[in-house]
């Protein structure tokens, strides 16, 4: 085995992958993405000496406040929302990388201020032209900071631009984004990022797939009869009705977590684990996605009710949000996957807010045994197996098997077999955006999304969304805390099937 | 009853006791964790226990062997449950700690192999300077599938590194003395090309990181010449390519329980570690 990159000194050393020097530029510094998920992600990869040895941040916001106050404010969002603890040395070296630089991301003179602290720090800090941007920013601002960049853009180093979600609110839109994009920036540039890529548990189905040989031979038509994939939450829309209204769920979630999902689940095993490789095979299970038709898709709005034994409001009554608004808070599909591996294999989608609990699961449900010789003494029938893997919370997998009741006789009841991440490796799962960050800093997009999986993506949801102009339900339909409204059940059970039990 | 029914029976009933208020107890191995620990490191080989088994829930086997007494064998069998994060469930850990005496110090493999876990990869930690040569080193390298070792634990050395390397062919080996080194070995690589030439090599910290240092750098550079300079410390703290001083790692250095737990994330031989101590 010939030494990397022709210094024996490295073969074997089994060193952490650790980003070159860079600046990692926050647009929307003082917002809340930035504050609950952005800077305790940077705190925990600094906590692990991750982040290059010479970095610097810039904040970038209109907010008009000085380093020191954006540094105070960032302390005490890392000390709220970090999962590591505060630990005053490692924010001390933090804090001496922060610069903040309030402007109007359209102002030229505000872009021209972040440049020269650019230049700056790559004299003092020996960043050497490299610049990590994320764009944490509302839409309505993605333009204009991507034009000024892609002005500016020097040509020392490398340059890279995360992008948050939502990325365009339908086809033509994300298209659109795309290809301003596309003007100034390559492809491998841009990190359209899901946070749910980001999850151990997102991650660990890739594992699970393509690391045991038992279970791909059976992953597919002939011995799954269906899969459900449920992405509930319990909360409502936290005080974003107006981004919301615009949303709805199908564009908040379905578009891009469930679908992405979906995706690992269907996707055919790439040859290898580069960022084409497997966002080459996302694509084709994008593209071969499908809903047979109107019927088989269930929209609803949440109305007030009980979760978790508190009295919540319903949709309407959010502020923000229209007293008449069709904004749909619940969706539920039946997709087929047009392939030889999936062909006729429904695929039962569901995502919505206020539901009775916040999970985010995919259950994998096998046939039936076809000839069970105990079936008459079964205790609550015999239930086919299902393969369940939890992506949120209790990040694990378990398999319901049918076991012998110890005793006379032979019934058979379900039981789970569970893998719990946390049991077996407890080193504390890292936050999504901890693991996409450094993946970014280190130009490493297999879990960042391409702009063709994303046109994939929007093609299905602009298929939905057109039928739904032409009828108008009775909102609310569903009540808060419930598991949605009832025709999301009547989807399934025609099928003959059902939602799995809670 | 035999003392490995005995053992299960015991794990049975603490699981019983765990799962007394109805919720199901979840016992989660990725590996058997055999620890050999004489009398004069059994405090030790504790202490980092207790920061390693919430990282590798395992099965712990700890053999105290105890030559010097009338022949017998002590068992004491214990569940270490830890509470997961925002879950009902706790997961537990087995660990079983058998104290050999008088002539069963010799013969541990009959004891520890029915007790390991099947299908999963068993772990050996050998506490201080293993006894080359002698029967109860020779079975447990019989049934582990790596052997953990801290050679700055060791008195004999470098001449025990030559012990060590004849058993390279047996089990794969791994030593916490080398684990400690790698952030200076990162260091020194990053001076690539320069080193190439290297003479002399100024080593602050424990004799065996000094002398897998050396050893590490002769092997690899193809350099059998360099001379190293050791002056002893309790911790890895200076290092130095022909009187300058290279930059320190960033950070403080890791946990005896971090550094072991690093090794069990690791299977297969290590080549440039067993080049090492043989050009040590």
């Amino acid at each position: 085995v010939s030494a990397p990159e022709g210094n024996p000194l490295l073969e074997g050393l089994r060193l952490r992958r650790r980003p070159e020097p860079c600046v990692l530029v926050i647009f929307g510094a003082s917002g809340d993405l930035t504050k609950r998920k952005l800077f305790p992600a940077l705190y925990s990869l600094a906590v692990r000496r991750l982040l290059p040895e010479r970095f610097a941040v810039i904040g970038v916001a209109r907010t008009e406040q000085s380093t020191k106050q954006w540094v105070t404010a960032m302390r005490k969002a890392v000390e709220e929302h970090g999962r590591d603890e505060f630990d005053a040395e490692v924010w001390s070296a933090l804090a001496d990388a922060m610069t903040y630089v309030a402007t109007d991301f359209a102002d030229d003179r505000g872009e021209d201020a972040v440049l020269d602290v650019l230049r700056r720090l790559d004299e003092e800090r020996g960043t050497a032209g490299n610049r990590l941007y994320y764009l944490a920013v509302p839409p309505a601002a993605f333009e204009t900071i991507v034009h000024e960049l892609g002005e500016r853009r020097g040509s020392e180093g490398w340059t890279r631009l995360i992008v948050e979600k939502p990325f365009g609110h339908d086809r033509a839109s994300a298209h659109a984004l795309n290809e301003i994009l596309a003007r100034w920036f390559r492809e491998d540039e841009v990190f359209r990022i899901d946070h749910y890529l980001g999850k151990e548990t997102v991650q660990n189905m890739l594992a699970l797939r393509f690391a045991n040989g038992i279970f791909e031979p059976i992953w597919n038509r002939q011995f799954i009869d269906h899969v459900q994939i449920t992405v509930a939450e319990s909360i409502g829309i936290e005080g974003r009705g107006a981004f919301y209204e615009q949303a709805g769920v199908i564009r908040d979630v379905f578009q891009n977590h469930l679908l992405q999902l979906v995706a690992l689940t269907a996707m055919e095993p790439p040859i290898d684990f580069t960022a084409d490789s497997v966002r080459n095979e996302k694509v084709k299970v994008m593209r071969s996605l499908h809903t047979p038709g109107p019927k088989s898709v269930v929209r609803g709005q949440y109305g007030s009710g009980f979760v978790e034994g508190e009295e919540v409001a319903g949709y309407r009554e959010e502020p923000g949000v229209a007293p008449d608004s069709m904004t749909e808070t619940y969706v539920a599909a039946k997709l087929f996957v047009d392939n030889w591996r999936w062909a006729d294999t429904p695929f039962y989608v569901r995502a919505g807010k206020r539901l009775a609990r916040r999970e985010t699961t995919i259950a994998i449900q096998f046939q039936r045994a076809p000839h069970p010789p105990f079936a008459e003494v079964a205790g609550d029938g015999l239930r086919p197996n299902v393969l369940l893997i939890h992506v949120q919370p209790d990040e694990g997998v378990s398999l319901a098997v049918g076991a012998k009741v110890p005793g006379q006789g032979m019934s058979i009841r379900t039981v789970h077999m569970d893998f719990l991440y946390g049991g077996a490796f407890r080193t504390g799962l890292p936050e999504a955006y901890e693991r996409l960050i450094l993946d970014a800093m280190l130009g490493d997009a297999t879990l960042f999304t391409r702009a063709d999986e994303v046109d994939e993506e929007w093609a299905l949801v602009d298929s939905i969304v057109a039928a739904w102009q032409r009828d108008r339900p009775v909102f609310p339909n569903y009540e808060a805390g419930t598991w949605g409204p009832r025709s999301a059940d009547e989807l399934i059970h025609r099928d003959g099937r059902s939602w799995r039990r809670h | 009853v035999g003392l490995v029914s005995e053992v299960e029976g015991q794990l049975a009933e603490l699981r019983a006791l765990e799962a007394a208020d109805g919720t199901p107890v979840l016992r989660t191995s990725v590996l058997t964790h055999v620890v050999w620990a004489p009398p004069k490191w059994a405090g030790a080989a504790l202490e980092t226990l207790a920061g390693l088994e919430e990282r590798h829930p395992s099965r712990t086997i700890l053999l105290f062997p105890e030559p010097g007494r009338k022949a017998e064998i002590d068992v004491t069998v214990s569940m270490r449950c830890f509470a997961l994060q925002g879950v009902s469930h706790e997961v537990c850990s087995e660990v079983i700690e058998l104290r050999l005496r008088g002539k069963r110090a010799r013969v541990p493999a009959s004891i520890v192999t029915p007790l390991l876990i099947a299908d999963l990869p068993t772990f050996c930690r050998w506490r201080g300077e293993p006894p080359w040569g002698a029967q109860e080193l020779d079975q447990l390298v019989g049934v582990c599938d790596r052997l953990v070792v801290d050679s700055s634990e060791w008195r004999g050395l470098p001449g025990s590194y030559g012990e060590l390397s004849g058993i390279f062919g047996r089990v794969a080996v791994s030593d916490i003395a080398w684990g400690r080194s790698r952030a200076w070995r990162g260091r020194l690589a990053e001076l690539w090309p320069e080193i190439r030439g290297i003479r002399r090599l100024a080593v602050t910290g424990p004799r065996a990181d000094a002398l897998l240092l050396a050893g590490w750098l002769r092997s690899r550079l193809k350099r059998k010449s360099i001379e190293l300079e050791h002056r002893s410390a309790k911790e890895l703290g200076r290092v130095a390519v022909d009187g300058e001083a290279v930059a320190a790692p960033v950070g403080a250095p890791p946990s005896a329980s971090d550094l072991l737990s690093e090794e069990l994330d690791v299977f297969g031989r290590d080549p440039i570690y067993e080049a090492a101590v043989k050009a040590a």
